[in-house]
């Protein structure tokens, strides 16, 4: 039996033990200290005089013996985390206990465990509710000290944790204090500086971290077995120090992390297990981790917690649903997605900035006349739209790799992408308005408009519609990404070959003259189309308002407004050689000066899921109240 | 060549659905095999208790997690409760541990405490690891085809808090479930207690 061998008994111990044997309450911040050959453990609070409303700030605090340790949450593959009940119940109600980033002891087998060595304190929070009653059940009345005159609040705790090195060994312990509460708080010199340095340490969420960003998918289709990929984004990782702990599921075991490096971040890859092989995976699961000795932009080292509905990808590259996992890519299913892609694409025709790019391009084709010309410019456009979609998969294809959130609608979480794309919408804009003369759809009358203005004009509709997160080719796309390079390939082209479909229809039908007086009309329609990419250019800036601080967001519209205002007078006033270079040069600053704003003025957006609790700095600092 | 395609899809199914389950200790598993010899210097072999329902449990008498069950009589009441049951002990503790007890000291405390049933020596730790065995106790539940029914903790009160009625017990539960021809429900639990001395 490995049962605590009696101490050596050093004066120390003895007065602990005798301490033990007879228990009395401590009056104030801490109760006696509970020990035993393996730890030492004590009840504080922050408080001399508690607050008799509001949060009450206690703490389990532990000292360990060397090579000992106590666990976190999720213990790993042994062990168990403590458990700790507090009376009197009716006036702190159900503390909460609160984990601090743990560390990682290996064991033989290669089993490990997560938790603390040397010392810890697990902070407690408790609300103390404002039902006068309430208070006065649980406390005595008595004259206290001098100093603080007032009620006593008996607090107990009852302990059961196990402390462990290779073997361990449990411990139950009834921790007692007498805290003095009033009105008028105030917080305790040695104990509330302890407790408050250990919640500056604990996990803080993305939303507390500016620029922090996390993703995590669960590949269950992969012949080596499940891997989860957590990545984090927007901070340093070191070599060594960073670690993943994953807290328990219900659904899969994991295994031990692999941790890669990026240049904007850190990827985990976890191999997991389900246990119970008979039964069909989630579609989703939730996923809670902490990453612990992440540095910040701004230096600041830190412990990161997120927790996130984890998509489980099966090996037809979809969520795995209730459905039996099926074989790899059916036919039909493949054909659906496919199908869906060309549908997709075609939708995106719909979107303002893409219709006006495409209702001024069809005008124009129309205008060429003879049936050749007509196809050839329709041939060009598609040519340059599935070129642009390629271009875009190769760069999807690349982001996943670097383990940059990757598929359709991650474009626009990404501050700088989505500034490009308002840059884009606005230059069509003026384009349009006749202020830019990119030669995307020359105005009518500019003679026939060649084939390389066709195909320049495809190539601009990809990433004009990137802005749009068309549901419909979510799921292929994340399909392609989850396959690899061929299969990406061949469902960007078929996006492409379905944001072209109305370029390859009008090559199919008959020509048929613009009606009236096109000269008069057709140049209202395309200042009027200007308007519709101008939408577009609003709708990314919304979808940008989640990304950027709203001054970073006014700056980006500053940009965009002196880029029109460069424009036009380039367009006005423009004679000198020397002064349209220099307006030329203007644009395209202005242009880098919404890219740049974006980058810095960025946001971390929001917690997908509902955070966990965290903990204000600073909360102990104060007295009085 | 779209009918080749198909074919072939259609031959992966069928094989896939026809295919036996592989070993592993994921719950609906096949429970991988062992023999072993009991501390008594009996040989227990897997195969041949097929047809029964078997219980695992690994346990090391210097766990003291482990043994507070001992001492309450968790195992000891719920291998004769069900005594249908194989009920099987398991020790996986490495020779070189600090926890080894040679098997003939093993059994006499095991005689002394009242465990009667069989306890296996797995000293070199690969049924243990063919099991994913991670904590003494440990408690896996074979059904009568030689699957893996039950993978994980004894009960829902690691530190043993409860009034031991008040405890669910997942072994009980999932032996109950095997009679009624159900499946155990939970299949399976974050087992707890010391880790297992490999």
């Amino acid at each position: 039996m490995t049962l605590p061998k009696t101490a050596p008994f050093s004066a120390a111990v003895a007065v602990a033990l005798l301490a033990l044997l007879t228990p009395r309450p401590a009056l104030g911040a801490a109760s006696e200290w509970s020990v035993n050959k393996q730890s030492q453990v004590r009840l504080i609070t922050a408080w001399k005089v508690a607050p008799k409303n509001g949060e009450l700030w206690m703490g389990l605090q532990f000292r360990l013996s060397p090579g000992w340790h106590v666990y976190w949450k999720n213990s790993g593959d042994a062990g168990f985390p403590p458990a700790v009940t507090f009376q009197p119940a009716d006036v702190l109600g159900k503390p909460e206990l609160l984990w601090p980033t743990p560390h990682r002891f290996d064991l033989p087998g290669g089993l490990v465990a997560f938790g603390y060595a040397d010392g810890v304190i697990y902070p407690v929070r408790a609300q103390i509710g404002p039902a006068e009653e309430k208070q006065q059940k649980g406390t005595e009345g008595t004259a206290g000290t001098g100093e603080t005159p007032g009620e006593i609040l008996k607090i107990t705790a009852d302990l059961d944790y196990l402390v462990c090195q290779v073997d361990c060994v449990p411990f139950r312990y009834t921790l007692t204090l007498d805290q003095p509460w009033s009105d008028a708080p105030e917080s305790d010199p040695e104990t509330a500086p302890l407790l408050q340095a250990e919640l500056d340490r604990l996990p803080r969420t993305t939303a507390e971290v500016a620029g922090v960003t996390t993703g995590a998918v669960l590949d269950a289709g992969r012949a080596e077995g499940p891997d989860l990929e957590i990545r984090v984004l927007g901070v340093h990782a070191e070599a060594g120090k960073t670690d993943l702990f994953l807290e328990t599921n219900n659904a899969f075991d994991a295994g031990r992390p692999r941790m890669k490096i990026a240049a904007n971040g850190v990827v985990f890859h976890v191999p997991m297990k389900a246990r119970e092989a008979n039964k069909p995976l989630p579609g989703r699961t939730p996923i809670a981790w902490t990453v612990s000795n992440l540095v910040a932009k701004d230096g600041r080292s830190f412990n990161l917690e997120s927790q996130r509905d984890v998509e489980v990808w099966t090996k037809n590259g979809g969520p795995a649903g209730g459905a039996k996992p099926q074989p790899a890519a059916t036919p039909g299913r493949l054909a659906r997605l496919l199908l869906s892609a060309l549908l997709g694409g075609a939708l995106l025709n719909l979107t303002p900035p893409v219709l006006a790019l495409l209702v001024a391009e069809l005008f124009v084709l129309r205008g060429a006349g003879e049936r050749g010309r007509v196809r050839e410019g329709a041939a060009a456009a598609t040519t340059g739209i599935v070129g642009s979609a390629w271009i875009v998969a190769g760069l999807a294809l690349a982001a996943h790799r670097m383990g940059l959130p990757a598929g359709w609608g991650a474009q626009l979480q990404e501050p700088v992408v989505a500034a490009l794309l308002a840059v884009a919408a606005a230059v069509l804009a003026l384009n349009l308005w006749g202020v830019v003369e990119v030669p995307l759809a020359p105005v009518q009358g500019e003679g026939a408009a060649s084939t390389s203005r066709h195909l320049l004009a495809g190539l601009f509709a990809t990433p004009l519609a990137l802005a749009w997160p068309v549901p419909l080719l979510q799921e292929p796309v994340g399909y392609a990404l989850s396959r690899g390079p061929a299969t990406v390939a061949a469902v960007f082209a078929v996006v492409g070959f379905g944001l072209a479909l109305p370029y390859l229809l009008l090559a199919a039908v008959p020509v048929v003259p613009v009606p009236g007086s096109a000269e008069r009309w057709v140049p209202r329609l395309r200042e009027g189309l200007g308007f519709l990419a101008g939408a577009g250019a609003f709708w990314v800036l919304y979808a940008l308002s989640h990304q950027v601080s709203a001054e970073g967001l006014a700056g980006i519209e500053l940009t965009l407004l002196a880029m029109a205002l460069l424009a036009w007078l380039r367009h006005r006033e423009g004679s000198g050689r020397a002064f349209r270079a220099a307006l030329a040069v203007g644009l395209l600053a202005s242009a880098a000066g919404a890219l740049w704003l974006a980058d810095r003025n960025r946001l971390a957006p929001r917690p997908a899921v509902s955070a966990p609790t965290t903990v204000p700095r600073g909360t102990l600092s104060t007295s009085g109240g | 060549m779209r009918k080749t395609f198909l074919t072939l899809a259609l031959l992966g199914l069928v094989t896939l659905s026809t295919a036996p389950a592989k070993a592993g200790s994921a719950v609906g598993d096949t429970a991988p095999h062992f023999k072993l010899t009991a501390l008594d210097g009996k040989t227990y072999d897997l195969a041949d208790l097929k047809g029964k329902t078997v219980v695992l449990e690994w346990a090391n008498p210097n766990c003291p997690v482990s043994s507070r069950h001992t001492r309450e009589k968790t195992m000891i009441e719920l291998s004769k409760q069900y005594g249908e049951v194989v009920w099987l002990g398991v020790n996986s503790t490495n020779p070189q541990s600090g926890d080894y007890m040679k098997p003939a000291d093993e059994l006499a405390w095991n005689q002394k405490n009242g465990i009667n049933y069989a306890v296996l020596a797995d000293p070199t730790g690969a049924t243990g690891h063919a099991y994913d065995a991670k904590t003494t106790p440990h408690m896996f539940i074979i059904d009568k085809n030689g699957k893996i029914a039950y993978n994980g903790a004894i009960d829902d009160d690691p530190p043993g808090r409860k009034a031991k009625a008040q405890r669910v017990n997942f072994v009980g539960k999932g032996i109950d479930a095997e009679k009624a021809g159900k499946s155990p429900d939970p299949a399976s639990t974050r087992p707890y207690g010391c880790s297992v001395k490999y």
